[in-house]
């Protein structure tokens, strides 16, 4: 969507013909340290709100990671991507209720279900490109917000829709067995993440994700190379839906209740801008994503700072990221370090030459 | 199923919220087309200029300067967006053009959600002066008001078509529409005749905000999201004719509220825009051609 050249691709394709060198030793190494810190660290040292947060933070940033495979693979931008979210959350309520199979079955089902439901509306979407796209997304999600006012997160009701309109004694949505409390569901997510990036990244270094490469450079040029790019583009489509679909399945577990104020349409555009602050062709852009997005506003909650300074913020990030910075925070951040450590290197190096060459 | 009595009124208050998709749906149109911006911006701007309004006619000031500063408030903003992030963003495709203005949404959407909080379940309503006169055809009573949501999107509509056709600066328009390079090439002052597009374009978002408020409610997020209905009558245009985006104004408008008295969709009214745009783009996106893709992508 924002440059055609794709300097981070090519970089990697580079890098994969190498043997593997220290670097990407470092980098495993880094992923681990930073995974065992998630899963075990977390949970003990923050309080049990920072824990909750976290959890959604984990959602989240399989959500950013859905857009970021649309965004930042194929080119293709959603701007509903918050009524896919609602409809595996919806999914997932409703299994949980009806039926006591394990989570993760449920979490695949919701999956799967979510992943038709997107793909049957992707169908003829992709007839579309670009703007047009992106805006029919955003009408979807609309409608979508509207039929979801009308009818409702399950609460334990009978009958299709699962919704009984009471207001009081509403069973909570279960969590599985092994993660009941808080930050044994914060690990869960965490977990559930982690496969959910593994699917992509697995994606992303195969077939598809070299199609969709292609796709993203040029479409006519891929279609000549002999890429069926309807195909990889319903592909992509029906990836980002189920991570989303799944994701929701989790969201409905950490929330217990569900109720259709959560999922906005407007909270699309907001995910939209902070995926693309994050870096939509990194997968470290999903996990900013999902901090930006969700850690911080707890922080800004917790110090009594009214959350409307971080859509400000996201709004001017956004307008930042399209004009200056294509890559986002994850590609930005590293680099403008860098700099700044040459900089100060620089600055510390200067007197001792200056002083070498006094005499 | 209601009779046709039960319809009349509705009949009316579609008319008048048509005609104002309509000024939206041209302002959204006819700067699409001189620069290339799908400006998602332009109903949070109505927003905010019609709350500005809104305080200062609280505090006593009198109403048509209040009016004056919502449609000045609007204007201004649009073209100082326009004048500092158009160039920066010319040679980029329609789709960031768009999303850049999403980020103008979300800072004016948390800046009104900061200065005009919601949270205390406040209510606030601006009733212009023509809500109380009006008249009755038969037995339905219309408004000054609406009659003026029509007026304005008819005279709106008309006036910026004779404008493309007729003036010198609406050729110009036209011309960058078709080409910008060659154009400019021409020696047709492109930032100007931008500005004067981004210009218009915000004082009819002044213009929507502030009859949206009257009408529909004054609410930043309500209105905010009101432009993705107007801008259902504009993609059913292709965000090309004028002539065709009013009349999916108007179709929209009408049965959007026509809807209303049938009980069982009533509820679902609100999807109309979204429905009617997404069907006409599916329509119409069949003939497309993928070599064409310059104007598309």
């Amino acid at each position: 969507m924002l440059d055609t050249t794709d300097v981070a691709a090519s970089a990697r394709q580079r890098a994969r013909l190498r043997p593997p060198a220290t670097a990407t030793l470092v980098r495993a190494g880094v992923i681990v340290i930073l995974l065992a810190f998630a899963l075990f660290a977390i949970p003990q040292l923050l309080s049990l709100y920072y824990v909750d947060a976290m959890t959604e933070v984990a959602i989240y940033a399989v959500v950013s990671l859905g857009l970021g495979v649309l965004v930042g693979r194929v080119g293709l931008v959603s701007l509903g991507q918050i009524a896919v979210l609602a409809i595996g959350a919806w999914v997932a309520a409703r299994l949980l209720f009806a039926t006591s199979q394990p989570f993760p079955l449920v979490l695949l089902e919701a999956g799967l279900i979510t992943m038709a439901v997107g793909t049957v509306i992707g169908l003829p979407a992709l007839r579309l490109r670009g703007l047009y796209l992106a805006l029919i997304t955003l009408m979807l999600a609309g409608a979508f917000a509207i039929v979801l006012t009308t009818t409702n997160f399950p609460n334990g009701g009978h009958g299709f829709l699962g919704y009984n309109g009471a207001l009081i004694n509403i069973p909570p949505i279960r969590r599985p067995s092994i993660a009941i409390s808080d930050p044994a569901y914060y690990r869960y997510a965490v977990v559930v993440a982690i496969l959910m990036f593994l699917l992509v990244f697995a994606h992303i270094r195969t077939r598809p994700g070299r199609a969709w490469a292609a796709i993203r450079q040029s479409e006519p040029a891929a279609l000549a190379a002999g890429i069926n790019t309807t195909r990889y583009k319903l592909w992509a489509f029906a990836l980002a839906s189920f991570v989303t679909g799944v994701a929701g399945g989790v969201y409905a577990g950490a929330a217990h209740y569900l109720y259709s104020i959560d999922f906005p349409a407007q909270n699309s555009i907001i995910l939209l801008a902070v995926v693309l602050m994050g870096g939509a062709y990194s997968l470290w852009g999903a996990v900013v994503a999902g901090l930006l997005s969700q850690l911080l506003p707890a922080l800004l909650n917790n110090w009594g700072v009214s959350n409307d300074w971080l859509t400000i913020l996201f709004g001017i990030g956004v307008v930042q990221v399209l004009t200056t910075a294509p890559r986002g925070l994850a590609d930005q951040v590293p680099k403008d370090l860098s700099k700044l450590g040459r900089l100060l290197l620089r600055l510390v190096r200067r007197p001792t030459r200056a002083e070498a060459e006094a005499p | 199923m209601p009779s046709w009595q039960d319809f009349q009124p509705f009949l009316v208050t579609g008319l008048a919220l048509g005609g104002v998709y309509a000024l939206s749906g041209v302002g959204l149109v006819v700067l699409y087309q001189a620069t290339g911006v799908v400006y998602l911006a332009f109903g949070a701007v109505g927003a905010m200029g019609a709350l500005i309004a809104w305080s200062m006619i609280s505090a006593g000031i009198a109403n048509w300067l209040c009016w004056l500063v919502c449609l000045v408030f609007s204007g201004v903003v649009t073209l100082a967006y326009g004048m500092i992030f158009g160039p920066l963003l010319a040679k980029r495709d329609p789709l960031v053009k768009a999303a850049a203005t999403l980020g103008l949404l979300l800072v004016l959407f948390g800046v009104m959600d900061l200065l005009w909080t919601t949270s205390g379940g406040e209510s606030r309503a601006i009733t212009l002066p023509t809500d109380n006169g009006g008249f009755s055809i038969g037995q339905i009573q219309v408004t000054w008001t609406q009659v003026i949501g029509l007026g304005v999107g008819v005279v709106i509509a008309v006036a910026t078509a004779a404008f493309l056709r007729y003036t010198k600066l609406g050729t110009a328009m036209r011309a960058m529409a078709n080409d910008r390079e060659i154009t400019a090439t021409l020696g047709v002052p492109v930032r100007r005749v931008e500005a004067a597009a981004w210009l218009g374009c915000g004082l009819l978002a002044g213009i929507a905000g502030l009859l949206l408020a009257d009408m529909v409610a004054l609410d930043a997020t309500t209105l905010t999201f009101l432009v993705i209905s107007s801008l259902a009558a504009a993609l059913i245009a292709r965000l090309r004719s004028i002539a065709l985006t009013f009349a999916a104004a108007i179709v929209v408008g009408v049965v959007q509220n026509m809807l209303v008295p049938i009980s069982s969709v009533s509820n679902y009214t609100d999807m109309t825009p979204f429905v009617l745009a997404a069907i006409a783009l599916l329509v119409l996106s069949r003939r497309q051609v993928l070599s064409r893709s310059r104007e598309e992508t």
